[in-house]
């Protein structure tokens, strides 16, 4: 009988793992409960993609950017306000995962793990979401940015409080009406389910002198010393490192050089520099680094001129070679420069979210120093000086060459000096031709109707 | 004014965060009253060294004798065989049998060959040792009990129809949902079908209680309790198999009865095994003469209205052959029946292509022969498991391979052959803790959800914690067959209910992982909560294993 009793240990032990396997099971139930119930088969939240119970998302001046009328979602009432915050709001399919409308959607459809999806109706706490943007500043960048009628990404935010005010991808299209996407129309809509903000990189360029423009300030004592000799081009590591169209800038002190882009002078300070230092600095200021902004991970840059030639480390000094940065990641860079070298994480919430570790103050907004304070003022004191309307602002452009006898990124990066707006912004308009011609009356325009929205005049 | 509609809400949102803690509530009391109503422990005869005067105390039914430390009553004597001699308890008094000693047995000087009485004062010799067989209170020292009995005598039982009660007021809550989540439809069905399920469970219990005079229902009242359940599930669904679901459980306790009294004696059943072998096989043939091919697998029958899966009836058979008293199990005769039995059952499940029936027979395979070889027989059996394991599964390939093709990738196939699952889950997802109401559920429009998924139909209408205190009520058994192993009065009882415990976990493995993809799906039911004729009557066959090994249940009558 004892024998009998020892061996049944086995079948205690098929139990065992029986039991283990329900724990692992609720385990996942926990951490996925959300992507199981919201799929558009679910009768208890159906219509409209599921979207039929749910809450309404508001701008933050509390216009309606979605909202439940009957059984029907309904957008904001202009067009281009639409268009301009799909990649945002998102639409009633999931294909923008990025959007609110897909990363909470059981926010929205009002989905508790511990309740399911059967709350009643009166004991339903709101589940309504409003966003930091603002609905008019986006539809007026919208209209400046799909003029181009290319891809392109602009994302203004407020570096001290990580508001983000105006955040437009194109190509876009209207959620009200979605377009049905079939090979024959494919290269209309290419790229259209990707926020173009947070999800895509690009090379940089010219505006990549920003990076090498700290590292030169760290590294070199006797920076603003010197001057240079720029005949258009010039012969570096056995190949030729050129301006835009060879054309010679002639003598240049440092602060010239950035405000005229001179390739020249950047590439020999980022052979002189070399290329350990250029990459610490890269890696400091975030390059090679993914931001989570809103439970969404930006896709990291990239910066690595480990067994480049010194050809290859003159170029990637002002931003060609294989460097790719990404819109919202400049953004935040710039919003760096100007915080006095800390970041700020950008936001798209305002409030609605009952995100239990926010609200615990677990998940703080994250801040690093990415611009040592010093090197933060230098820069922004000698960054070239636009003026939008009444803002006073710093700001770099570029045209980033992509080769493949396409036409150059248009870049312009930047950041408000004045203390009542204090906004950041990245604008990149793929293929179109000059920063300055291209990028910057879209900068121009999202940063004059956001400076607006925060002052109010 | 005031709105009314917010105290009926929170009214039914009490009822739906109660009725979890109800649950578990009603699965405690049935386990604690499987402990009540328990013999103290002391040893039944003891044995005294007639050199040494060493008392030995003799605690089990069957008590095998022997060097090993493993076996009941150890002896150190180099004259004694590993394992030397059985010594057992029958109606008829005590027993000794030989197991194939090296040098025998002998009872008063007269050597033994077959099961040979021994009575008090009698002289058992086994090699060099002799021991005077005397009393059970000529020991006198205090013995300690198991947990399972520790305290059994002090403590109130709680009384059937307490139980009984309790259970009927958890199904009276789940018919008020169903008729409070009634979407037009007649609401008077929950209510019949609730009528139906407390007749037919009084009428069982009254049976229990008054004509065959059982003194414990804790199993039935458990296997009432979820078959309850999964029967009100169906009101809203499939009103007439809810009332077949009640026939079959008439008819399983119906089976669940004959099977007890068909063991009474476990040496009777010895001599039925040859027909019964004979039934398995033909039952078998049956289905794949006969048998129309569902979901890939060629297991049911139809007679008429009536559809029936044979396998269900064989499990039972499988686990009777198996099993079988401890002087007879190390006999190689009885092994090798018994290898050849399952050689033939798991050929033919494989010709009927019925995956999920093939996994459970090979799972119970190997824990009925585990249970009885326990050493280096296993090995053997173990590589002629393997020999089937690799048989059948080149016989399934196709169709294993389409199976495993959405396996852990259902939502990539949400629309394909990961459809079943992927529901499952959005609908455990949309239950919450608490359900969304029995009847409100969608789940009930995916095909198989009332059998094959029955766990997410439970988790969507009743909540995940009801859904896994039911599992965890069926998984517990196994504790429960384990702890009153050593009281059985044979171990053909304790090997009988460990398996048949052992594979209703098996069974509930298959059926809840199945469902939620932690497993391949199998279409393998939830004991007692599927529904299911066949595989009511099935589990009904299989508890009367479990009731058979606990003691109370032949020697206390009311």
């Amino acid at each position: 009988m004892k024998r009998i009793l020892k061996r049944s240990t086995l079948i205690l032990l098929f139990t065992l793992l029986f039991i283990g396997g329900a724990a692992f099971f609720c385990v996942e139930l926990v951490m996925d409960a959300d992507a199981w119930a919201n799929q558009p088969y679910n009768a208890h939240i159906s219509g409209n993609g599921g979207l039929e119970q749910a809450g309404a998302i508001y701008d933050r001046n509390g216009a309606a950017l979605a909202k439940t009328q009957g059984n029907q979602r309904v957008y904001h009432e202009d067009y281009s306000v639409r268009a301009g915050l799909l990649h945002t709001v998102g639409d009633n399919s999931l294909n923008i995962s990025t959007a609110v409308q897909s990363k909470y959607r059981s926010q929205l459809t009002g989905y508790s793990l511990i309740w399911g999806l059967n709350m009643p109706q009166s004991l339903r706490t709101s589940h309504d979401l409003t966003l930091t943007v603002d609905a008019s500043a986006c539809a007026d960048t919208y209209d400046a940015l799909s003029s181009y009628g290319t891809s392109g990404a602009c994302v203004v935010y407020n570096y001290k409080t990580g508001e983000v005010l105006c955040s437009v991808s194109t190509k876009t299209y209207d959620p009200q009406d979605p377009p049905t996407i079939t090979e024959d129309n494919e290269s209309e809509y290419e790229g259209v389910y990707l926020d173009h903000v947070l999800s895509s990189t690009y090379t940089p360029g010219s505006i990549f002198k920003l990076v090498t423009s700290v590292a030169a300030i760290e590294n070199i004592p006797d920076l603003f010393e010197r001057s240079w000799y720029c005949g258009g081009h010039e012969d570096i590591g056995g190949n030729e490192v050129t301006c835009v169209d060879s054309q010679a800038h002639g003598y240049l002190d440092f602060q010239g050089a950035l405000t005229q882009s001179c390739n020249i002078v950047f590439a020999e300070l980022a052979v002189e520099i070399g290329s350990e230092k250029m990459n610490a600095t890269a890696q400091k200021m975030g390059i090679n680094m993914s931001f989570e902004i809103d439970d969404v991970d930006t896709p990291k840059g990239h910066y690595n001129t480990a067994g480049a030639s010194v050809n290859q480390l003159a170029w990637s000094g002002v931003g060609q070679y294989d460097n790719q940065v990404n819109p919202m990641q400049m953004a935040i860079i710039c919003g760096a420069i100007a915080n006095g070298g800390n970041s700020t994480t950008p936001t798209y919430i305002k409030n609605g979210t009952d995100d239990l570790l926010k609200m615990i103050g677990v998940k703080k907004a994250e801040s690093q120093e990415l611009v040592n304070p010093n090197t933060a003022s230098v820069l922004s004191s000698v960054m070239p000086e636009y003026t939008f309307g009444s803002l006073n602002v710093r700001a770099k452009t570029g045209t980033a060459e992509v080769g493949e006898g396409k036409g150059p990124n248009a870049w312009m990066v930047g950041f408000s000096t004045d203390q009542d707006a204090p906004l950041a912004f990245a604008c990149v308009v793929e293929n179109a031709g000059f920063g300055s011609q291209y990028a910057k009356p879209v900068a121009e325009t999202a940063m004059q109707n956001c400076a607006r929205a925060i002052r109010g005049w | 004014m005031f709105d009314f509609s917010v105290v009926f809400d929170v009214g039914v949102v009490a009822l739906r965060v109660l009725m979890p803690l109800y649950a578990i509530f009603i699965v405690y009391q049935l386990y604690a009253a499987m402990r009540r109503r328990r013999r103290p422990e002391k040893p039944l005869v003891t044995l005294m060294n007639t050199r040494t005067f060493e008392k030995i105390p003799v605690l089990f039914w069957e008590n095998s004798i022997g060097r090993k430390r493993s076996n009941d009553i150890v002896v150190n004597d180099p004259g004694v065989s590993k394992v030397h001699a059985v010594l057992l308890r029958r109606d008829e008094g005590w027993l000794i049998n030989d197991t194939e000693s090296v040098h025998g047995t002998f009872v008063n000087g007269r050597k033994v060959t077959d099961r040979t009485q021994v009575l008090i004062n009698d002289i058992i010799r086994v090699g060099n040792s002799e021991f005077q067989f005397l009393r059970g209170d000529e020991y006198d020292e205090a013995l300690e009990s198991k947990w399972f009995f520790k305290n059994p005598v002090n403590k109130p039982a709680v009384k059937s129809w307490k139980l009984m009660l309790m259970i009927t007021l958890f199904h009276f809550f789940m018919t008020v949902e169903a008729v409070y989540w009634n979407d037009g439809k007649n609401l008077l069905n929950p209510l019949m079908i609730f009528g139906a399920v407390t007749l037919a469970n009084w009428g069982l219990f009254c049976i229990s209680y008054f004509i065959l005079r059982r003194a414990t229902f804790e199993l039935e009242a458990l296997a009432l309790f979820l078959s309850g359940i999964g029967t009100i599930l169906l009101a809203r669904q499939y009103e007439h198999s809810a009332y077949m679901q009640l026939i079959s459980t008439v008819v399983g306790f119906a089976l669940f009865c004959i099977i007890i009294k068909l063991i009474e004696k476990p040496d009777t059943l010895y001599r039925f095994r040859l027909p019964l072998m004979i039934g398995a096989v033909g039952l078998l043939a049956v289905s794949i003469v006969f048998g129309k091919v569902t979901n890939g697998a060629a297991n049911w029958i139809y007679i008429g209205p009536l559809s029936f899966q044979p396998s269900e009836l064989v499990k039972v058979i499988y686990i009777l052959i198996g099993a079988g008293a401890l002087d007879k199990l190390n006999t190689k005769k009885d092994l090798f029946i018994f290898i050849g039995f399952s050689v033939v059952c798991v050929g033919l499940l494989a010709i009927m292509r019925d995956l999920g029936t093939a996994l459970i027979f090979f799972v119970t395979f190997l824990l009925i022969a585990f249970m009885r070889s326990g050493d280096f027989k296993t090995i053997i059996l173990a590589v002629s498991a393997a020999v089937f394991g690799a048989v059948f599964a080149i016989r399934f390939m196709p169709y294993v391979a389409n199976r495993f093709k959405a396996y852990r990738h259902v939502w990539e196939y949400a629309q394909d052959t990961g459809y079943q699952q992927t529901h499952v889950l959005t609908f455990i997802a949309s239950g919450g803790l608490f359900g969304v109401g029995v009847g409100n559920g969608f789940l009930k429009q995916v095909a198989a959800s009332e059998s094959d998924l029955v766990f997410g139909l439970v988790a969507e209408e009743m909540g995940i914690i009801v859904a896994i205190t039911l599992a965890l009520a069926v998984a517990l058994l196994v504790v429960y067959a384990r702890a009153i192993t050593t009281r059985s009065r044979s171990t053909f009882y304790s090997i009988s209910a460990c398996c048949a415990a052992g594979l209703l976990v098996v069974q509930l493995t298959l059926n809840i992982f199945g469902a939620t993809d932690l497993l391949p799906l199998t279409g393998v039911t939830f004991p007692f909560i599927s529904a299911g004729g066949s595989s009511i009557i099935g589990c009904w066959g299989l508890i009367s294993f479990i009731k058979a090994a606990d003691e109370r249940t032949y020697s206390i009558k009311r």
